[in-house]
């Protein structure tokens, strides 16, 4: 049989089809590069365009990858929990039991607490190890930024689950999508300072562009930052009270039309 | 059988919005009890609203409007109080696959505040009673279709509930198993007065279980009464007697219920 260009073309049709109709690989065409070109973008700037040396910046970066992961922890134990009860259509199981909601959410929250110190303590190991950095040698005022970026990533965490619990497995790869989402914003490796200012107003709406500056605060001088400390605090309970609302609202929702959907 | 009701639904609505922008309703208006001993089938073609109707006693789908009561508590006001009494096994439904059956049905208990040794006994007996121990220590997700079913049904029943709901409870089986779980199920019902509502496509299985059937149509329920009278309602086109399928087929095309 002949080579055939009409055959070429359905498989690039059927291609073209799926990308569009999958919200997953939608994301990893233009999200992902746009997150990693915004984010390292700016890391690179922001190391280009220091004039004066950075006291420490190894252990500024490390720090920022270390703690990072808090959120996405923290984050990824609510909303790819819930997917998996998803994907193992277990949803009914779990939820035609005298489960409630405030049970699970009150679950999986400690459960980002747990996950979250084992991540810390392995990520604080492999930098000693790899880079003999010792990310608490300011001591241990960075601990109570730890239980920030915690609430942080529940808020992350709720508002991924939030639409997974109404829309099913078809939203799978938003728990990633949405842990990333903030990351160019929250000054993780760079100072707010070096974003444009309308990128600015957006961090300085975050609790974690405080956390990451309040930590680079420590790192260069060695005292804590009551003030950006107190303000990811704040933001937290704000963001977190509202994260929740939502889930249940949407958990609702979902119930009204029915958990075996899912 | 005594006549107190352990499950009351009343005037149970379930209405969802449809593509063309107006209402479909899945269960119109239904009420009935659950007496405390009973086994009581739910019937009706597909669509009919039966699983619709299961779901809202479970709370995993939120009822328009109508009330239901478990032993007279209102069940959407004491959710969790109620549930602690009411298991539930359907073949449409499963447990984490990549846990043991052991795991699964250890966490499954927890939700009900059960723990320890006892509850590693109650599973293995419930696991051998319906002939599924050798896969205790298997991954959910290797089960047969079979096997799993079998261990929905250890999952609703290893909680000793006083009312248990099940969904097509012999789907999937095959005809011996099928024999052993219906003689399970009503042993249950004659030695621990368990409440058993059932919904199922065989006949011959509602015939030999059910002290009562409630049958279903677009919603509403058009029939309620035993096996026995249901078959007599209609005249039998062969010669033979009439059977519950054959009226549930006369129901189920249009006829008069």
């Amino acid at each position: 049989m002949s080579f055939s260009m009409r055959r070429v073309r359905a498989v690039m049709l059927r291609n073209i089809m799926a990308e569009l109709t999958n919200f997953g690989r939608l994301m990893d065409a233009i999200y992902w590069p746009t997150i990693d070109i915004m984010l390292w973008g700016m890391t690179s700037s922001w190391l280009a365009q220091s004039e004066q040396q950075i006291p420490n910046l190894v252990l500024v970066i490390m720090t920022g990858l270390v703690f990072w992961q808090i959120v996405m922890r923290a984050s990824y134990e609510i909303s790819v929990g819930l997917l998996e009860e998803v994907w193992s259509r277990s949803f009914v199981t779990l939820f035609s039991t005298p489960l409630s909601i405030n049970e699970w959410i009150f679950g999986v929250m400690l459960m980002g607490v747990l996950k979250t110190i084992l991540v810390l303590l392995f990520g604080v190991g492999i930098v000693w190890a790899f880079y003999t950095l010792n990310i608490f040698s300011f001591g241990w005022m960075l601990i109570p930024f730890s239980f920030a970026l915690i609430m942080f990533g529940w808020v992350v965490g709720f508002l991924g689950a939030a639409v997974i619990v109404y829309k099913g497995d078809r939203v799978s790869s938003l728990p990633w999508v949405f842990a990333f989402l903030f990351a160019p914003f929250s000054a993780v490796y760079y100072p707010v300072a070096l974003l444009p200012n309308w990128l600015q107003s957006i961090a300085l709406c975050l609790p974690t562009s405080y956390i990451f500056e309040g930590m680079r605060s420590v790192i260069a001088t060695g005292e804590f930052p009551v003030k950006d400390f107190a303000m990811s605090m704040g933001l937290n309970a704000v963001y977190l009270t509202c994260a929740l609302m939502l889930f249940r609202f949407m958990f609702e929702k979902s119930r009204a039309r029915g958990f075996d959907r899912l | 059988m005594s006549q107190t009701p352990v499950l009351t639904v009343s005037n149970l609505v379930k209405t969802f919005p449809s593509t063309d922008g107006g209402v479909f309703t899945a269960v119109n208006n239904i009420s009935f009890t659950l007496h405390h001993g009973e086994i009581l089938g739910l019937l009706g073609p597909n669509g009919a609203g039966k699983t619709s109707t299961i779901q809202m006693l479970l709370s995993t789908l939120t009822a328009t409007s109508g009330e239901v009561a478990y032993f007279g508590k209102n069940f959407f006001k004491h959710r969790s109080d109620c549930l602690q009494s009411v298991g539930f096994a359907s073949t449409y439904v499963s447990m984490p696959g990549n846990f043991t059956v052991m795991n699964n049905l250890m966490l499954h208990g927890r939700l009900y505040g059960l723990g320890g040794r006892a509850l590693k006994k109650t599973i293995e007996k419930y696991l051998t009673i319906f002939g599924v121990l050798d896969v205790g220590n298997q991954n959910t997700k290797t089960l047969s279709a079979g096997q799993k079913t079998r261990v929905m049904l250890v999952k609703a029943f290893m909680t000793q509930p006083k009312i248990v709901l099940l969904d097509e409870p012999t789907a999937s089986l095959d005809p011996d198993i099928a024999y052993q779980v219906r003689q399970f199920i009503m042993q249950q019902q004659r030695e621990l007065r368990v409440s058993i509502l059932l919904t199922s496509h065989n006949m011959d299985e509602v015939t030999e279980m059910c002290d009562r059937v409630l049958v279903m149509q677009a919603g509403s329920i058009v029939a309620d009464d035993s096996p026995a009278a249901l078959a007599a309602r209609i005249t039998a086109t062969t010669h033979t007697k009439p059977t519950l399928e054959d009226y549930f087929l006369h129901v189920a095309r249009g006829g008069k219920a």
